[in-house]
């Protein structure tokens, strides 16, 4: 049954909206948080001629058409290309609030819809999603991993679920301990502890993947590094994310940092090792929760990453366009140094809603809008 | 049927490390960041395990084909079930191992489901609850309402369970399958 037809029925059933409720605290809650310590809030367009270059995203193709004609000539107006521009949903804010950084706008942040095709239907996906995005400026990744950890804190309290001041979550039964500083654990540190393989193997791709055959994955003559990479992190190290239990006995969220350098296209390479990019994810319970970098603000090589990428998505046959150029001219003005984060809103909720699918929380999900 | 992992979808049979598994969950993995895995839960349709795995969407993977049907329990030769289809008559044979202790669910007559897959059977799908009559009951004392409010019968399979002490022998009682315990009377 959808879920509009689900809440009909139960309306009067005392405490069957708070899950759907949870979603208007949550942003509120966000809103206060960063309007609190003096971030502006911006908005920047959905629809745009140019998205971001992320090799493996897929984005929504539209057509915008700037001028009308006669219905006969319609058709023939389109096919020539006239006044028909194709036109594309983001997949993410990224770029344009990094125009407004480069502006001078100083702390920003964004909470809005993003767009990403062909990720299938599944608990953690929404093809139409609610994405929050903040950028502090003068700062790096370290500074996010606090934003994050006060930021969770801060939900849990506007939320009044922290009565009893022990800052704790609880989720599908577990109790996560909020309270600051997360597990933090590195990329390298991690195929270390979950998966016995080290810095050296892990980055050879002749070694990895050989090693991902011995360990029984799939592999053959296409195999590539990227993806003997994911088998391993997927399979043996993310599973672990934010479920341990630390010595006090407690679950803590976990945050997995600095990303092997390919892994990072709008991140800042380490100084002390260019091999490792400045990139971490936060994980609750094994689920991963938003991405953050120190920005690269190298025009540079920024336009070097994002030709490579674009490459990329015509070899996987990914929709292509042209890369958005204005963004390069930004960085080329110069933005400042930069700390940023994308965090998906639809898990957040359905976190603090206690829920195991983000399409309990949401009133309209792909499921009930589609058939397929 | 050999398919694409990416199109692995939850209630499919799935071989998984060799062995039949029924897929719980799917999930799509990271599909921003680099190339799409598709995470499942396998339930081993043998011993009832259940395990994650995150394969690569372009991966093969063997969904199969697995039957299930409708038949009655006729009686215990060794250590063989032996199950008859009630229409045509044909017999099969499942080790008792396969169901371990909800054997003691099992009287001449109950019906279940067996699950095949390749013409062997490999497991016994049970009704969620089912009814059993109490063979043996201590009858309750009067007026002793202190400590525990149950006591163990047992039931014409040979079962023990617990229930509460107003139950009598020759009653017939509800018994959920999955945890063989006492769910009510009948």
């Amino acid at each position: 049954m959808k879920n509009w037809k689900k809440i009909r029925e139960n309306i009067d059933q005392k405490n069957y909206l708070d899950k759907f409720l949870v979603r208007e605290k949550v942003i509120n809650a966000i809103r206060l948080f960063f309007k609190n310590q003096g971030f502006h809030e911006v908005e920047t367009p959905v629809l745009v001629q140019s998205p971001g270059t992320e090799p493996y995203l897929e984005v929504f193709e539209t057509e915008l058409v700037t001028q009308s004609y006669e219905k006969e000539v319609n058709r023939e107006a389109r096919e020539a290309g006239l006044g028909h521009k194709k036109a594309y949903l983001l997949t993410s804010p990224e770029l344009f609030m990094k125009k407004l950084l480069s502006a001078g706008l100083g702390n920003i942040f964004q909470i809005c819809k993003s767009f990403r095709n062909g990720e299938g239907i599944s608990s953690f996906h929404n093809p139409e999603f609610t994405i929050l995005e903040w950028y502090r400026v003068e700062a790096d990744y370290l500074d996010v991993m606090k934003d994050c950890e006060n930021l969770f804190l801060f939900i849990l309290n506007e939320l009044g679920s922290n009565g009893d001041g022990k800052n704790i979550l609880m989720y599908q039964g577990v109790e996560y301990d909020l309270t600051a500083p997360w597990e933090r654990i590195s990329v390298s540190e991690a195929f270390k502890k979950y998966s016995g393989i080290s810095t050296e193997e892990m980055l050879d791709s002749q070694k990895l993947v050989q090693i991902a055959k011995e360990k029984g994955y799939e592999v053959d003559n296409q195999t590539t590094w990227e993806q003997a990479y994911n088998q391993i992190l997927l399979n043996e190290i993310e599973p672990h994310l934010g479920q341990e239990k630390s010595e006090s006995g407690k679950t803590k969220p976990t945050i997995l940092y600095d990303y092997p350098a390919s892994q990072a296209a709008l991140s800042k390479k380490k100084d002390s090792d260019p091999r490792f990019a400045e990139r971490f994810e936060f994980y609750i319970g094994g689920i991963e929760l938003g991405n953050a970098f120190s920005e690269l603000t190298d025009a540079g090589e920024q336009q070097a990453r994002m030709v490579e990428d674009l490459k990329l998505r015509k070899d996987f046959g990914k929709v292509e366009y042209k890369m958005d150029k204005d963004f390069i001219e930004a960085l080329e003005f110069g933005m400042p140094r930069t700390g940023g984060i994308a965090v998906g809103v639809d898990r957040l909720v359905m976190l603090f809603a206690d829920q195991d699918s983000i399409k309990n929380t949401l009133f309209f999900p792909i499921d009930d809008i589609f058939d397929y | 049927m050999i398919i694409k992992a990416g199109s692995i979808r939850k209630g499919m049979y799935i071989l998984f490390k060799n062995e039949p598994a029924l897929v719980t969950k799917t999930d799509f993995m990271s599909p921003g960041k680099g190339s799409a895995f598709m995470r499942a839960k396998f339930k081993n349709l043998k011993t009832g395990k259940v395990q994650e795995f995150t394969h690569k969407s372009t991966e093969s993977v063997e969904e199969i084909e697995i039957s299930s049907v409708q038949m009655q329990y006729l009686y215990l030769d060794g250590t063989d079930l032996v199950f008859m289809n009630p229409e045509t008559y044909d017999q099969v044979e499942v080790p008792q191992s396969l169901i371990g202790d909800k054997v003691q669910l099992l009287i001449p007559e109950s019906k279940v489901y067996i699950m095949t897959y390749d013409d062997k059977p490999i497991g016994v799908s049970f009704p969620q609850k089912i009814n059993l009559k109490v063979i043996y009951a201590e009858e309750a004392v009067a007026g002793n309402t202190m400590g525990t409010a149950k006591k163990e019968i047992k039931l014409e399979t040979g079962l023990v369970v617990l229930a509460p002490i107003f139950i009598k022998e020759g009653e017939t009682v509800v018994i959920d399958t999955e945890t063989l315990s006492f769910v009510s009377r009948a």
